[in-house]
């Protein structure tokens, strides 16, 4: 069986868990698979510019934000909620677009640090446009009606689906001279350039491409909790978190992303909910290991390697342990 | 070439299993009828822990004082209470799905928001959406409330109220006061208050010589203290939380501000801002919502009197409480006296009996209003006089002299 289809398999496997929880769990369960296809759909968007193009982006809490603020504001002037998410994932691609063009030309950390000044420079104009966007107040938005569990659910199929298109435009992406042009940028720029690549509109589609769907979570997220504000939308953590999730599950692949966010949400969960006091000092020793120890992320490890060796120890452990290797 | 795939399956089966046990270890607990639960998302750790844990503490003494009591009587029978918490971090989104939690897996019968505005309104969505009673004891702002949600109630006052009464006062102290600089974080609350003084201010005939607003995180002020000194007010007015208005403070002493009135909103009300400042704290002017210098008697709930649970405050901690004790504690008493008039723990008839409550407690009189805040009434004016906290305002329960800033 080819390795892709039973990757593809145990994928669809895993959202197929994720979305029956509205049957076989509650909400809070519910909630937390909403988490996770919503940080899923984010790391895979960071993936085209973090993993592909290997331009260290830090700009996914700027989509993000920018995100719920339009849906946000089109539902508060009586745009049908549909419409304003579109017009946000919209607007979020333009405006990264723009903004490719001006800070792509960075590279390495310049290009991190320049990346990360987009969030702080958004959340302070939004914050500071008070007669718009409702400034430190926030802003109100809809609920959706209907009973809780409804809405669960509902925002949870949204989700899953924003995560299935990113996870389709990322297998489109690898697979055709997009995703090629992109590696052989992160190779060697010059070299590309040199080969005939355009670059500098290569970088701009991978960068528009890792905000698309962070605009439309956005929007979906402000929906979904009914208040936002600059300091939530606009949260370093958030853009911290979601390239650690694509790095966790290997940047670069198809399917780590994924791989990465499932296990960095249920990770933060658990420990959250058996370690409330030590929690945030254990995920952060975990990051640090995982990072140090599975430089390439959970998708590269050699699970055969390491179970041979395990097997290996278990039949000559009684004789002599140093024979395991 | 099966390699890759027997990776995948090696990693779905591992990341399942963490599923599974993630989901073990959240639990559950069925609620039993003849208990009252009580759900609370606290800010224990993060950039409000000092409000939340006051929030944890105060909770803790109303809880082991109504225990010790036996319990409440509902409907004839003994009634036990119990508190369910859970820290979020100071993470709006985190503040969310605990309440979630709380109402769908610890089934807790009603809510208390956590400290600020902010994070009422993210809270105030989940009760509304399932229709669970919250209460709210620490968020004042208007905009919290006029959203039409029909299960949210708060204890606080509206604090535009405030800053009238508080010009009013200061122009009578000192008749000399024309210009006022104000300045106030862009958040929520402090906001509120900012835009509320600035109007307050300009109607008593006052002019607003500086009127901004610092986002939130600010580390330096100096450039605003600047302009403030440029435009030589007589009455200074910062808004913010406890860090920002000690660094604000600290920022004036060093360049040179002085004006005959400091106001800083909230600070004194916390004893943080006077041990964070000490000396710089002499003389700066508050507004607070409740003061233990207020003397109500015949109270509903454990504690029939301010003095009541004041005595019992300093005992437990050692130190006076402040307004965020007292509200949060009266929270409970209404929410009891909620229960004990709808005869049952059954969330509709507990928010029916809410709507409708007109108790005194020994905070002072609660009565819920169209939006389901509590009515206003005459804040406390206070003063930092040699390290202590001094009420000035109103006149029946002020306890010193109003001095100026030398």
């Amino acid at each position: 069986m080819p390795r892709r289809a039973l990757a593809l398999i145990g994928l669809a496997a895993w959202i197929g868990l994720l979305a029956a929880t509205p049957w076989i769990a509650d909400n809070y369960t519910v909630r937390v698979a909403i988490t996770i296809a919503m940080f899923s759909a984010m790391a895979l968007s960071w993936n085209f510019i973090g993993g592909f193009t290997g331009y260290p982006s830090f700009s996914t809490a700027a989509f993000f934000g920018i995100g719920c603020y339009v849906g946000a504001l089109a539902q508060r002037n009586g745009v049908p909620m549909v419409l304003a998410w579109t017009l946000a994932t919209v607007s979020v691609a333009l405006f990264a677009a723009a903004l490719g063009a001006i800070i792509l030309r960075l590279k390495g950390h310049y290009f991190a640090i320049g990346s990360i000044a987009v969030v702080e420079v958004v959340r302070l104009i939004v914050s500071s446009w008070g007669s718009v966007t409702g400034g430190g107040d926030g802003l109100n938005v809809p609920l959706l009606q209907g009973s809780p569990d409804w809405v669960a659910a509902k925002v949870l199929y949204v989700m899953l689906a924003i995560m299935l298109a990113a996870f389709a435009a990322t297998v489109l992406v690898d697979r055709g001279r997009l995703g090629f042009g992109l590696r052989c940028i992160n190779q060697n720029e010059d070299a590309a350039d040199m080969v005939g690549i355009d670059t500098t509109r290569f970088k701009i589609a991978a960068y528009a491409l890792s905000a698309l769907f962070c605009g439309t979570v956005g929007a979906v997220y402000a929906s979904w909790v009914g208040y936002i504000d600059p300091t939530d939308s606009f949260s370093i953590l958030l853009t911290v978190k979601v390239p650690v999730m694509a790095l966790l599950g290997g940047a670069g692949t198809v399917f780590g992303p994924v791989v990465g966010a499932g296990v960095f949400v249920l990770l933060e969960e658990f420990f959250w909910a058996n370690f409330l006091e030590w929690n945030r000092a254990i995920l952060g020793g975990i990051i640090v290991f995982l990072i140090f120890f599975l430089p390439g992320g959970i998708l590269r490890l050699d699970y055969r390697r390491l179970l041979r060796r395990t097997l290996r120890q278990r039949e000559t452990g009684q004789k002599s342990p140093e024979a395991a290797e | 070439m099966l390699g890759r795939s027997w990776k995948f399956t090696a990693n779905a089966i591992g990341v399942s299993t963490i599923a599974l046990v993630a989901a073990g270890a959240l639990g559950s607990a069925a609620a039993a009828d003849d208990i009252l639960r009580i759900g609370a998302p606290l800010a224990l750790t993060g950039g409000l822990a000092d409000e939340g844990k006051k929030q944890e503490a105060v909770w803790q003494l109303w809880l082991d004082k109504v225990n010790d009591a036996g319990g409440i009587e509902v409907g004839g029978k003994t009634m036990q209470v119990e508190f369910v918490q859970y820290d979020y971090q100071t993470d709006g989104k985190r503040a969310g799905q605990l309440a979630e939690k709380l109402i769908t897996d610890d089934e807790v019968d009603v809510l208390m928001a956590p400290f600020g505005s902010g994070h009422t309104k993210i809270v105030a969505a989940v009760a509304e959406r399932y229709q669970v009673p919250l209460l709210a004891c620490v968020a004042s702002s208007v905009s919290v409330y006029d959203q039409g949600f029909k299960y949210l109630f708060g204890t606080l006052a509206p604090n535009t109220g405030m800053t009238e009464s508080m010009t009013a006062y200061f122009k009578e102290q000192m008749p000399e006061l024309e210009k006022v600089a104000v300045y106030g974080r862009d958040d929520v609350f402090p906001k509120a208050m900012a835009t509320a003084l600035a109007n307050s201010a300009s109607a008593a005939g006052l002019e607003v010589v500086y009127d901004q607003l610092y986002s939130v995180g600010t580390m330096d002020h100096s450039a605003a203290v600047s302009a403030i000194k440029a435009a030589e007010p007589d009455w200074v007015y910062m808004t913010g939380y406890t860090q920002d208005l000690i660094l604000g403070r600290k920022q004036m002493e060093d360049l040179g501000v002085t004006a005959p009135i400091v106001t800083m909103v909230t600070g004194p009300a916390y004893r943080e801002f006077t041990e964070g400042l000490g000396d710089l704290a002499e003389g700066v002017t508050s507004s607070t919502w409740w003061h233990h210098a207020t003397a109500y008697t015949d109270a509903i709930g454990p504690w029939t009197s301010t003095a009541a649970f004041y005595a019992d405050f300093v005992e437990a901690f050692g130190i006076d409480p402040d307004y965020v004790h007292g509200s949060c504690a009266a929270a409970a008493d209404v929410l009891v006296h909620a229960v004990q008039q709808a005869g049952s723990t059954d969330s509709q008839a507990v928010r029916d009996a809410l709507a409708e409550t007109e108790v005194l407690t020994f905070y002072g009189p609660i009565d819920f209003g169209e939006n389901g805040m509590n009515q206003g009434r005459d804040m406390p004016i206070i003063q930092v006089q040699d390290e202590e906290i001094k009420v000035l305002y109103p006149a029946a329960i002020a306890g010193a002299q109003m001095k100026l800033v030398d």
